[in-house]
């Protein structure tokens, strides 16, 4: 009963079908059955049963526009199921090439595309690598970023760096505060120096431009355990990323994040110094 | 006298000490070290004297106030303060060279660097903060509906599309991140909602009242809501 009253309600609601649709023949009451059971299935992640759907749908209502949204979530199905990436990845691509594609659908594609071609390459598979890097010079500019943030992430660090211009691009021009944390990190890991310069030519404040220094040495040593020479934008999220003991030694002193910012931009003293009770030296400034 | 200095035990002893006071201050400790065994500590105190003797001479003995006028005489009578005097100069030049910035190695400090395991931490935080964000936005999208249905439609459907298609655009970002053990739980109810916005991210036209009411008792009885609110807190406390 619950279920039959979730089918009613994402044909509906969330199925997306038109009116008119709903209003037609007994094929299309059928097909549309067919693919709102699919929808459900999808949603409550029972991929194995929609996969059986999708392929009944398709088998029966093959010219049905339908059997060609379907495509969509097949490729969620497979992406879902685990270790069918390859036929996921074709679903998907069929699905983009259909003439009534939906853009929403379009894009979530796209990025599906990205993210299985990723395990797939990580997995042994280099050739998956070119569904990531053509999508580098994508008209989309959601996929086209997508594309760089995840080939940041390729351990093959030649490969990684060709996601460079585009993290750049973001750097420079970008005004979520998200992605620009997110390419800057990303540019951080792939190519730190073209990072500065795309940094010093779009300074969007005083103190983008400047360099958070952060070494925390123990007790007795000269050489840092840790250290880091990151922008200051990302100073807060640095100071928020360090080691939880570091963060317990900050706190027993009396600090937090906010009250070292505060102290950093306030401060005349270049450098702020905090001893632990373990003789380790946390020492944080900006130049 | 100068060969008194040479031998002078007590003044190597006085220096030794010195030595051994300031290899216990931590801030400066290393650097003291190497600048203290650069010093030859046997023949300084004869070097100072030598000197004090030679820039003052008779001529400073003859000028100088009478009571300065014994002060190298004192260095002369007594050679452990004139290694006491060799060890604070050396230790003060120790001092400065420690204190004039922190001491940081050179090849970094010119450009940016962050180890991976950093980045990844810092990865792990932005995900951290961005589900918050994530989560904070679906719940009002998942609250106009739930106005919409009892008041008719307060935000345009073309709205509500655009803010599901930026959320949806959201988490694919945040997607790597949530595969963490520590994010699981807001994986598995991000995943949901998800799925919820995959489909108003479709729905252009306005929808009847009656249907956004059965969405939200869908949404209810899954209690998306209350899952949004929990794990919301859970992420704030940093987990």
């Amino acid at each position: 009963m619950r279920k039959a009253s979730l089918v009613i309600l994402l044909a509906l609601v969330l199925g997306g079908v038109p009116a008119a649709a709903l209003r037609g023949g007994v094929q299309a009451a059928t097909d549309e059955s067919l693919f709102r059971e699919v929808k459900l299935l999808v949603f409550d992640k029972s991929w194995p049963a929609a996969l059986d759907k999708i392929d009944e749908l398709i088998e029966k209502f093959p010219s049905s526009p339908l059997a060609g949204q379907a495509l969509f979530y097949k490729g969620e199905c497979l992406s879902g199921l685990g270790g069918r990436e390859k036929e996921a990845l074709k679903a998907y691509k069929s699905y983009i090439r259909l003439e009534d594609a939906k853009p929403s659908l379009v894009e979530e594609s796209e990025g599906s595309i990205i993210d299985l071609a990723f395990d797939l390459y990580e997995g042994g598979n280099s050739s998956a690598l070119e569904d990531i890097e053509s999508r580098l010079g994508h008209a989309n500019k959601v996929v086209r970023y997508y594309a760089a943030y995840k080939l940041s992430f390729v351990s093959d660090k030649k490969e990684a760096a060709k996601a460079a211009p585009v993290l750049e691009r973001i750097v420079e021009t970008e005004k979520d505060p998200e992605l620009l944390d997110r390419a800057r990190i990303a540019l951080l890991r792939v190519s730190p120096e073209r990072l500065m310069s795309a940094e010093q030519r779009a300074p969007r404040t005083g103190t983008t431009a400047r360099m958070l220094r952060i070494r925390i040495r123990a007790a007795g040593e000269r050489e840092p355990a840790f250290e880091i020479n990151i922008p200051f934008a990302l100073a807060d999220l640095a100071l928020g990323a360090l080691d939880e003991e570091d963060k317990a030694a900050l706190r027993k002193k009396g600090y937090d994040i906010n009250r070292i910012l505060n102290e950093l931009s306030r401060s005349k003293e270049r450098i702020l110094r905090i001893a632990g009770d373990d003789g380790s030296v946390i020492e944080i400034w900006i130049d | 006298m100068r060969d008194a200095f040479e031998k002078s035990s007590a003044g190597q002893a006085e220096a030794e000490a010195v030595e051994r006071l300031l290899g216990e201050t931590e801030a400066v400790r290393s650097e003291i070290r190497r600048a203290a065994a650069s010093v030859d500590w046997e023949t300084l105190p004869s070097v100072i004297a030598d000197r004090a003797m030679a820039e003052r001479g008779g001529a400073l003995a003859r000028s100088v106030t009478p009571g300065l006028r014994g002060w190298p005489f004192v260095f002369l009578m007594k050679p452990a303060l004139a290694g006491l005097a060799a060890g604070l100069v050396v230790g003060a030049v120790a001092m400065y060279l420690a204190l004039r910035g922190p001491a940081v190695p050179q090849n970094r400090d010119d450009a940016y660097y962050a180890s991976g395991d950093f980045l990844d931490r810092a990865e792990l935080e932005l995900a951290r903060r961005n589900t918050l964000d994530y989560l904070e936005k679906s719940q009002y999208v998942l609250l106009d509906v739930f106005e919409s249905a009892d008041r008719g439609a307060i935000v345009p459907a073309a709205l509500r599309s655009e803010r599901a298609r930026d959320l949806l655009q959201k988490k694919k970002y945040l997607n790597a991140q949530l595969g963490t053990v520590r994010m699981a739980k807001a994986k598995a109810l991000c995943d949901q909602i998800e799925m919820l916005f995959l489909e108003l991210a479709q729905v252009d036209e306005e929808l009847p009242a009656a249907e956004l009411a059965k969405l939200r008792s869908y949404v209810e009885e899954r209690q998306l809501l209350l899952k949004i609110n929990l794990v919301r807190k859970e992420l704030e406390s940093g987990v």
